[in-house]
């Protein structure tokens, strides 16, 4: 089975007075249907990989490919597309809008590809809110939703436009134990439909050890992991 | 493409709508801006076509005189046409002036659609009264023609055009006149021309005071009362055109004057300076006007600046989502254009609010009461809407060219 994501030789470097390397020479590739954890002590440059997998950021060298395209000659409207229709992204702290609903954020994504009119993506949103555990807070502001119920609401968000490719960003970074594990499963439940991968960047040791394969990082290389094989 | 559209201007809606404080500064500044506008062009727009309304109605839309562009040539020169020869000292030859053959061109005149022409002859001559010498612009005039052709008649304070043809050697004068020579309606007075010849003439009418060279130094009798006096029978000198389109003037003057020969002035001609100040004056006000929606538009300005900096987190967010650059541009371009479109329709109704201020003064002048000319059109509406919008659009596209260039990594770097 093709690879979603293939990296070859990543490498990303900020321009300071001396430059510092966040990514150095990263290879590997995600198949379907994986999940696999991104560990690594902090500043390692996981957050950066992941960036770079998600097409937030262009690497200085290397070359991305996205279920087989190379993502280089792509513009940023082409690239803001794919991310579009192929990615879900979840971070640490939610990052929901906050002068939506629940029900709108979750909405956003599909409103904005066009392919439901209103009413269908309210719908799917609903179905989606529902299914992780939340259908009855979807009028909710998210100031008004606990850390647990908003970080849903972004897996959620992140599922609208049936994606490829979850990328999680210290997804249980600021949960408690019990809404971690509710996180995880759910994450673990995700990868897998419909030939869905999950990547993770954790600190978590227990998303690690359940991860269908593990990329670690230290100071910007990649030092164990690399081509993953579906569960 | 309207689905992205309802969503972008979605977004804007949520942002303004966060932020009362800025947005009611921001749309009361356009709104002020739009009124004043609206108040200030009414009132000079107004006041210029009441101006030009008056130096079209003062005189005939075209005045054909007997004048020439350039001198005729004399004899000597054409006997030595195209030769490298120069002649000087010619005794010029003595032509007699008036309109020749102006029965054909009151003829080509009065054939054109809408257009009337009216036939005059001018000359000086001397009221004499008691002692007292005035020397007068005369004008002999057909009076049914010339009341259709200028608005003389209206200028009368007593007496009627008409009555020229009823009273034999009939006068009109101007108030300022006959006031220095102490003349009163029904009064008689002498005339004399520069060729000698005199009569006693009676005054049947007196234009308004302060109506200008008519009513300081003007008389108008019969048109062949005038050719006795003057001593020209059968001659005109002028004739007066109004036309149906007096915007036409100039084009209609140009072709007279190449199929005639004599002098074809339009009113625009006449008028050159007066149009060219307005020019200027129109150059000044919409400029001062302008300035004042500019500054207007630094309001959307702070507010979309403001906007981007208080939503960069969710700009970063967005761009994660799949937004694009043009996305999160247009989202606040909207937000700038709402803030605007808001602001003209309450500037239009503190604009019209203005002018029926403005409308309702009243001024004596002369002892007539006038009320002050305004330009109500929409067009004004418009201008001031469309120069809103520009400058609403520019004001929000600066800070909204800065948020579709928000790096997202470094926003979601710092906020994790």
């Amino acid at each position: 089975m093709s690879a979603i994501v293939e990296a070859r030789g990543l490498t990303r470097t900020l321009p300071l007075d001396p430059p510092v390397t966040l990514v150095d020479d990263a290879s590997f590739a995600i198949a379907p249907g994986s999940f696999t954890a991104i560990v690594g002590p902090s500043g390692c440059g996981k957050s950066s990989l992941l960036y770079l997998l998600g097409m937030l950021d262009r690497p200085d060298d290397g070359t991305l490919l996205i279920e087989g395209r190379d993502t280089t000659p792509l513009s940023g409207d082409a690239r803001a597309r794919l991310r579009l229709e192929r990615f879900g992204f979840i971070f640490q702290f939610h990052f929901l809008l906050p002068e939506l609903t629940a029900l709108e954020n979750v909405s956003l994504p599909m409103r904005r590809l066009g392919r439901l009119d209103r009413h269908a993506a309210r719908d799917r949103a609903h179905m989606l809110l529902s299914e992780l555990g939340i259908g009855e807070k979807t009028a909710k502001l998210p100031g008004h939703l606990s850390g647990g119920e908003r970080q849903r609401v972004a897996i959620a968000r992140a599922l609208a436009n049936d994606p490829v490719l979850i990328l999680a960003d210290e997804p249980t970074g600021s949960l408690d134990s019990v809404n971690s594990q509710r996180v995880v499963d759910t994450l673990h439940q995700v990868a897998g439909e419909q030939g869905r991968a999950v990547v993770c960047v954790t600190h978590d040791g227990a998303i690690a050890a359940n991860a269908d394969a593990r990329i670690e990082m230290l100071d910007g290389h990649i030092v164990a992991g690399g081509t993953m094989a579906a569960s | 493409m309207s689905g992205r559209l309802n969503l972008l201007a979605g977004l804007a809606f949520k942002h303004i709508a966060l932020r009362k404080r800025q947005t009611l500064v921001a749309i009361s500044g356009v709104a002020v801006g739009v009124g004043f506008f609206l108040a200030v062009s009414a009132l000079m727009i107004g006041s210029q076509t009441d101006f030009i309304k008056t130096l079209i109605d003062a005189a005939p839309h075209i005045i054909i005189s007997d004048e020439l562009r350039s001198p005729t040539p004399q004899p000597a020169t054409l006997a030595y046409r195209g030769g490298a020869v120069a002649i000087r000292h010619q005794k010029a030859r003595t032509e007699v002036r008036g309109l020749k053959d102006w029965q054909e061109i009151l003829r080509a005149v009065d054939d054109m659609p809408g257009a009337i022409g009216s036939p005059s002859l001018t000359g000086g001559i001397t009221l004499r009264l008691g002692g007292r010498e005035e020397a007068i612009g005369l004008v002999g005039v057909e009076p049914g023609i010339e009341a259709k052709v200028s608005t003389i008649e209206d200028n009368l304070r007593v007496g009627r055009l008409r009555d020229l043809e009823t009273v034999q050697g009939g006068l009109i004068i101007g108030e300022d006149l006959a006031q220095r020579m102490g003349l009163q309606m029904g009064d008689v007075v002498g005339a004399t021309s520069a060729v000698g010849g005199t009569r006693t003439l009676r005054i049947v009418g007196l234009f308004k005071r302060g109506a200008g060279q008519l009513s300081a130094s003007s008389g108008y009798v019969l048109l062949r009362e005038a050719q006795s006096v003057l001593g020209r029978p059968f001659i005109i000198n002028r004739i007066g055109v109004r036309l149906a389109d007096p915007y036409a003037a100039d084009d209609v003057a140009a072709r007279l004057e190449r199929r005639f020969g004599y002098k074809a002035e339009s009113w625009q001609e006449r008028s050159a300076d007066f149009l060219s100040l307005l020019v200027t004056r129109n150059v000044i006000m919409y400029s001062v006007v302008s300035a004042i929606l500019l500054v207007a538009s630094f309001g959307i300005y702070t507010a979309v600046s403001t906007s981007v900096a208080d939503k960069v987190r969710d700009i970063a967010i967005l761009r994660s989502v799949g937004f694009s650059e043009g996305d999160l541009q247009l989202t606040f371009v909207i937000e700038g254009l709402a803030l605007a479109a808001v602001g003209i329709m309450l500037g239009w109704l503190l604009g019209y609010g203005l002018m029926t201020i403005l409308g309702s003064l009243d001024f004596s002048i002369n002892g007539e009461h006038q009320s002050l000319p305004l330009d109500r059109s929409a067009r004004q509406y418009a201008i001031a809407a469309a120069a809103s919008l520009a400058s609403g659009v520019l004001a929000a596209w600066l800070p909204a060219r800065k948020a579709a260039r928000v790096d997202p990594v470094d926003i979601l770097r710092s906020a994790a």
